[in-house]
């Protein structure tokens, strides 16, 4: 019966993924790895082989590491935030209520708006011309905070948090309170039953119960932080205005490769390469201790 | 949450004089003069034809061979089907910016740098590792007497497939849509890098690059935000649940 060889459905089926999938992901994925060890500006013919050079060059540069410190610092931030703030925003909005459909289609809303809408969105509101963040200070009697918060580089960055921020708040949030939906009221009825305060029901009932959606919720967020591009180049360009302050791993990859904007640029590809690799393994490591950390903490809870 | 939206839409509305003499008031009438200027001269009705080509194209294609490869990974004899379900999902935390260099150089190598044509593949592309991750998943919960049956009655795998296995996975299917779609019309990296030529970009880019020559005409800059925005919270506004429930559900395993 089957003496023909001929390729099976199977595989009829799996080709046209596997086809794109490997000219424009697998393709340009190993391309990467081995044009790094190149000292190659994109242009012209592939240059020199220098082995593991560009990543001593990396590791060496003070741009890049102060790039990388950037996201550690909109990871903190957000990190603190996400586990006190936003969680008890998600508890407030899990009261049964009419309202809660509502709130949390605006919740949500932000992170459907496109980089380019939420980053205008922040640099007008913060802008000294026609801002509303400095009249805003002024008509609550703060006027002396005023502030040209975009120019300057020692608010700049926390300027980027806040934006970062808003739209890292709506996933979230919803996240949490999917969450939420996981604890059981006959706990919390029985917790209170038994004469539980609302601060010891919600450590020794809510908490535990959503110890999943933190680990979820702390991992997305290490992605989202040392991934970040796309709100802070809207903001801040591959310049990193002001002066390099709001620079973050991946627009320094983007200002190697295609240059930062100015008419003398010159590209380093390689370079560029070797950098998003050292970006690529700092994100592996550090979402597999979380990972590993809250996995931990997640057994220990239940 | 809210506020930030709130002063956007003000200020679409609003001429430049008003936006000194007035942060938080309302605009004095509520004309389209800002939006109709947009339209022209933020050439809007060029960069949101490239936006709506593209994410429909794309969407089309990454659905499609998601389906096809989902299936054979989830319900057909394949060989290495962990295999091909790793290598796809894997895709979902390779840094965009390292593989979109190598890309670059790749569409200039076959001549497609500059056109809509290395989007689409780009996007569709980049489209597979969510379809195959939240359509391997359904497929494999789909109870096996259904496409038994079909087989018994005499039924190819790709008949099967379009008949019986199509018309169920209507749902998840929807949430690839959405999620890719949403990505796609609203993304500007990939075309910052693939876009070399000012008629192939797209919506979002074309906004980005217009904030920098018009840096003064904010109301006519708020117009075309919020045109950019349109379509994509008009949409949200009506399928907020499947929204949410996708984005949350791509997330969680993602």
């Amino acid at each position: 019966m089957k003496a023909i060889r001929r390729p099976r459905p199977q595989v009829w089926f799996l080709l046209p993924a596997a086809a794109l999938y490997g000219a424009f992901f697998i393709l340009p994925t190993l391309a990467s790895y081995w044009l790094a060890l190149y000292d190659w500006s994109g242009l012209g013919p592939i240059g020199s082989f220098i082995g593991l050079g560009n990543f001593k060059r990396v590791f060496q540069d003070a741009e890049f590491r102060s790039a990388a410190l950037h996201n550690v610092w909109i990871f903190l931030a957000l990190a603190l935030m996400t586990n006190t703030l936003t969680l008890f925003l998600a508890i407030l909005l899990d009261r049964k209520s009419w309202l809660r459909g509502p709130y949390r289609a605006i919740i949500f809303l932000p992170y459907v708006l496109s980089p380019v809408v939420t980053g205008f969105i922040f640099e007008i509101l913060l802008s000294p011309n026609i801002g509303v963040v400095n009249p805003g200070l002024e008509a609550v009697g703060l006027g002396s905070l005023q502030h040209e918060w975009l120019a300057d580089p020692s608010t700049a960055l926390w300027a980027i948090v806040i934006a970062l921020a808003w739209q890292w708040n709506a996933l979230a949030t919803v996240i949490f309170m999917a969450g939420l939906q996981n604890v059981p009221p006959e706990m919390k009825e029985a917790a209170v039953t038994d004469g539980a305060t609302t601060w010891k029901v919600f450590r020794h009932v809510t908490l535990p119960y959503l110890a999943p959606a933190f680990t979820v919720v702390n991992v997305l967020l290490a992605i989202f932080a040392f991934r970040a591009f796309d709100l802070v180049y809207v903001i801040g360009g591959a310049i990193g205005a002001p002066n390099g302050a709001t620079l973050v791993m991946g627009t320094v990859i983007y200002g190697n490769a295609f240059g930062k904007g100015s008419y003398v640029d010159t590209t380093r590809m390689s370079y560029a390469m070797a950098e998003g690799i050292v970006l690529f393994l700092v994100l592996g490591i550090i979402a597999a201790i979380l990972l590993v950390y809250l996995a931990r903490r997640e057994r220990r809870v239940y | 949450m809210i506020a930030p939206i709130y002063f956007l839409v003000l200020g679409s509305f609003k001429s430049v004089e008003e936006f000194f003499a007035a942060p938080f008031g309302l605009p004095a009438h509520f004309g389209l003069d800002n939006y109709r200027r947009a339209w022209t001269e933020a050439s809007i009705s060029t960069t949101i034809r490239n936006s709506a080509i593209v994410t429909f194209c794309s969407v089309v294609v990454s659905t499609v061979v998601s389906c096809l490869a989902s299936y054979s990974i989830a319900r057909l004899p394949l060989r290495g089907s962990l295999f091909w379900r790793l290598l796809f999902v894997g895709g979902l935390i390779v840094p965009v910016q390292l593989i979109m260099v190598a890309i670059f150089i790749i569409m200039r190598w076959i001549g497609l740098l500059g056109t809509l044509g290395s989007l689409i593949l780009v996007y569709s592309t980049f489209g597979i590792p969510l379809g195959v991750l939240v359509l391997v998943g359904f497929f494999q919960a789909l109870p096996k007497e259904l496409t038994e049956a079909a087989t018994l009655d005499g039924a190819t795998d790709f008949q099967t497939f379009m008949r019986i296995v199509m018309p169920l996975s209507l749902a998840p299917i929807l949430t690839v849509v959405i999620l890719n779609g949403v990505w796609m019309w609203n993304d500007f990296f990939i075309p910052l890098v693939l876009s070399t030529r000012p008629n192939v970009e797209t919506l979002p880019l074309g906004i980005l690059n217009f904030f920098g020559v018009y840096s003064t005409e904010w109301g006519l800059i708020f117009a075309s935000v919020v045109l950019s925005a349109l379509p994509v919270v008009a949409l949200y506004l009506l399928m907020t649940r499947r929204f949410i429930a996708g984005m949350t559900a791509g997330s969680v395993k993602g």
